[in-house]
């Protein structure tokens, strides 16, 4: 099987009541990136029952084709039935690249389609491009292959290549591309697909499913994001200070930008302060609120951060953001080498500024 | 029952970590246990007290470099380098799948070549009571008690089949060698046995601490449902779960698609751990079965198996084996202008392009950086208060000014 004959850029979409979940228009964008470069299709697929308005809603952000199966036996999740529908799709049509959302569900789903397919698998990224890539141990140029770009454990990104198989699979961390703006005049093909099921792929039963309840709390969607890290257990003189103290002027500022300015705003944490677990902090900084590696990538208009001193693992969760503000009386913090606007000062006398700033307005 | 752990020794450091053109080299640099395979410890540990059996801990990597993690968990060790504090009581065996073709394996290969080592290691013991069926057809009963006494010894046979333990003196073998049991029975027994074997439990963390990937769980699944012909499912990110003496079946609780799922499979199954499990307290009913399922215990010696041994094609395994390759990596880049309260010069008003000592300056922007420019200019500039020290205000006024309500796709 020649490696041209694979074209089109898949994504792998995840229907949520009669639409696709952001994180899957995400993908729609982060396709259309590439697939535009390349001069293919960007190709829906959805897996799942009742799944029209997520077809419509696909090609309303950007899909060319849906390639979908819409059966009741597929109606809940299950691993092993799923990696078989989606690489009958792919062995039938073969795309040229495959992405996937680097959630649950993705982490659950893609390693295994991926080894069955026999094609590599880039985990966690947070760009992708085309690029012609020079391999030197056989002194071959792979022309316009998709460089998948992630976070290096170090300082750094690295780009993962899947130079000689397809298709060439990638998933997406949330948050790293902004969906396109819906347009319900798109017209798409739809291709629907109609698996048989295989009774040994039902070895795993699904007994109960319960709805996560949803969250208030919408990170990812906030304009301005304000963050708090550990420096807010001291003052400027290195004195202690309730965090108690911290948490309510962020809140106070977040509640001000939002009133004032008439924009989304969200109170972010990292995971240093969240796992500190403090007493005072109960209930009010949970990990739903955590920016960083391990939680919430967020690519807002402004951010704000609070005595965070910016370790890799934060970077990775608010590099994107349009303007970043440090706030943090250490001025050798590693935030300041990344932050456009940098404030070398006590939190506790800045924080109550900008409050009566917004405050007169 | 067969309880394999997948493992992992990581860079104790992240500041360690040496790469040649962005592969690990991980015989470089000192490793330690996967922060993450503590919840695949303790999860085995738990199987093992509710269903009886053993432990196997298996790892790929550089023998120098998992020996110390492996030495470490033979039994719990109070102050260790290489492994967390971990409430269980060691693991009965421990396998390093080391060999020079191995290096540089990405995901892929790294899946592939652990399959390779659960199927080496299922097949031993298949092969042990193969050895053990033959010597009871072909060999007078004392013959085959002596060799069941040797595969026991050597920790590949349960309790209930042969056992030295004074609570296990009704073993199958002791009561063939009694001649309470026929041949046929003890076949027929063993038989049973090898069925049971396939009847195992993998167990994996939800990712690692350098790679951070999370797929080698559900690819080595995928890779051994290829090798053994049937599918071995594969269940990620389980925070919860239980296992059943009476049916063998496990009960699992995850969360995924938005949705909590409680869910059920057979064995053998694959489960990767996520980081906010706790053990159930395994349920006291069962102790008798649990002890004769048992092993006869914990193996000292750690066993290093190559790419041979483990049967592994070499055009599948390492840098050779892997379809993804690393490509260079690159800093975060720097933004590309930065002020600062207090320090950055600013221009606080806008200027058209402008003449001075017959050189032309601008066009300038209220908030541009003033910069390269002489300083007499710099000064006038001050004095006339165009330019200034960037401010509180001036930050508020440019962070928070121009923020308007755009309307985001949601």
């Amino acid at each position: 099987m020649s490696l041209e004959q694979y074209r089109d850029v898949w994504a792998y979409c995840v229907k949520e009541d009669d639409h696709i979940t952001r994180p899957s228009r995400e993908i729609l964008a982060a396709a259309r990136k590439v697939a535009d470069q390349l001069e293919q299709d960007v190709v829906a697929v959805l897996v799942g029952y009742g799944l029209n308005g997520a077809v419509d809603d696909a090609i309303a952000h950007g899909a060319d084709k849906v390639v979908y199966a819409d059966e009741p036996w597929l109606k809940s999740y299950q691993c092993l039935p799923y990696t078989r529908v989606i690489c009958e799709m792919v062995e039938k049509l073969k795309p040229y690249a495959f992405l996937f959302v680097a959630d649950e569900l993705g982490r659950d789903l893609s390693p295994r389609v991926a080894y069955r397919l026999n094609t590599g698998l880039a985990t966690d990224n947070i760009n992708l491009a085309v690029e012609d890539y020079y391999y030197g141990p056989t002194n071959t140029t792979y022309k316009k292959i998709i460089a998948q770009i992630r976070p290096d454990f170090a300082t750094r990104v690295a780009k993962i290549y899947t130079p000689r198989h397809r298709p060439q699979i990638a998933s997406i961390r949330p948050g790293n591309f902004d969906p396109l703006p819906p347009d319900p005049t798109r017209r798409g093909q739809k291709i629907r697909f109609t698996p048989q099921p295989h009774e040994e792929d039902f070895v795993v039963q699904v007994l109960e499913e319960t709805p996560v309840p949803k969250s208030t709390v919408d990170l990812e969607g906030a304009q301005v994001v304000v963050s708090l890290g550990l420096g807010i257990l001291r003052d400027g003189r290195g004195n202690p200070r309730n965090p108690r103290e911290g948490y309510e002027l962020g809140s106070k500022l977040v509640e001000l930008i939002r009133e004032k300015l008439g924009v989304k705003a969200e109170l972010g944490a990292t995971r240093a302060l969240i796992y500190a677990e403090l007493k005072e902090l109960e209930g009010l900084i949970t990990s739903e609120r955590q920016v960083g590696q391990t939680g919430k990538t967020v690519a807002p208009e402004v951010y704000i951060a609070v005595g965070i001193s910016g370790s890799v693992q934060h970077r990775v969760g608010m590099i994107r953001s349009k303007k970043i503000v440090a706030i943090n009386n250490d001025p050798q913090a590693p935030i300041f080498q990344l932050a456009h606007y940098g404030v070398k000062a006590d939190l506790y006398e800045v924080l109550p500024k900008m409050i009566e700033y917004l405050e007169k307005r | 029952m067969l309880i394999v752990c997948l493992l992992k020794g990581v860079p104790a450091k992240t500041t360690q970590v040496v790469t040649v053109s962005g592969v690990l080299k991980r015989e470089e640099m000192e490793l330690v246990l996967n922060p993450h395979d503590v919840k695949v410890l303790e999860a085995a540990y738990y199987v093992k007290r509710t269903m009886g059996g053993k432990i196997v801990g298996i790892s790929m990597g550089p023998e120098p470099k998992i020996a110390p993690i492996m030495n470490d968990l033979y039994q719990p060790v109070e102050e260790s380098r290489f492994v967390p504090h971990v409430s269980y009581e060691g693991l009965d065996e421990r396998i390093i799948l080391s060999d020079r073709k191995m290096a540089g394996a990405d995901t892929w290969a790294t899946s592939y070549t652990l399959a390779c080592g659960i199927k080496r290691y299922l097949e031993n013991h298949h092969r042990a009571v193969d050895m053990l069926l033959e010597s009871v057809k072909t060999k007078p009963a004392q013959e085959a008690y002596a060799d069941a006494e040797k595969l026991y010894s050597e920790n590949m046979l349960p309790n209930y089949i042969f056992s030295k333990l004074p609570t296990l003196r009704n073993s199958l073998m002791a009561r063939y060698l009694a001649g309470e049991v026929g041949k046929e029975e003890v076949v027929s027994e063993l038989e049973r046995h090898k069925q049971a074997l396939n009847k195992f439990i993998i167990l994996a963390g939800m990712k690692t601490s350098d790679g951070e990937t999370g797929n080698t769980g559900p690819q080595t699944a995928e890779a051994l449902s290829q090798m053994l012909g049937r599918l071995v499912p594969s269940i990620a990110f389980v925070k919860d779960f239980e296992i059943s003496p009476e049916t063998g079946h496990v009960i699992a609780v995850r969360k995924v698609g938005g949705v909590i799922q409680k869910l059920r499979t057979t064995l053998p199954c694959l489960l990767t751990i996520e980081a906010h499990y706790e053990p159930r307290v395994p349920s006291a009913s069962y102790q008798k079965t649990v002890r004769a399922n048992r092993y006869a215990g914990k193996m000292k010696k750690t066993l290093v198996w190559d790419a041979e041994y483990i049967g592994a094609d070499p055009q599948k395994i390492g840098f050779a084996g892997s379809p993804t390759i690393v490509g260079p990596g690159y800093e975060i880049g720097k933004p590309p202008t930065q002020k600062f309260v207090g320090e950055t010069l600013v221009f606080k008003k806008d200027f058209e392009k402008f003449e001075w000592n017959g050189k032309s300056y601008g066009p300038f922007k209220r908030g541009d950086n003033v910069n390269n420019l002489p300083e007499e200019l710099v000064k006038k500039l001050k004095e006339e208060q165009a330019v200034g020290v960037f401010t509180l205000e001036d930050l508020f006024e440019e962070v928070l000014g121009g923020l308007k309500v755009v309307a985001r796709a949601v």
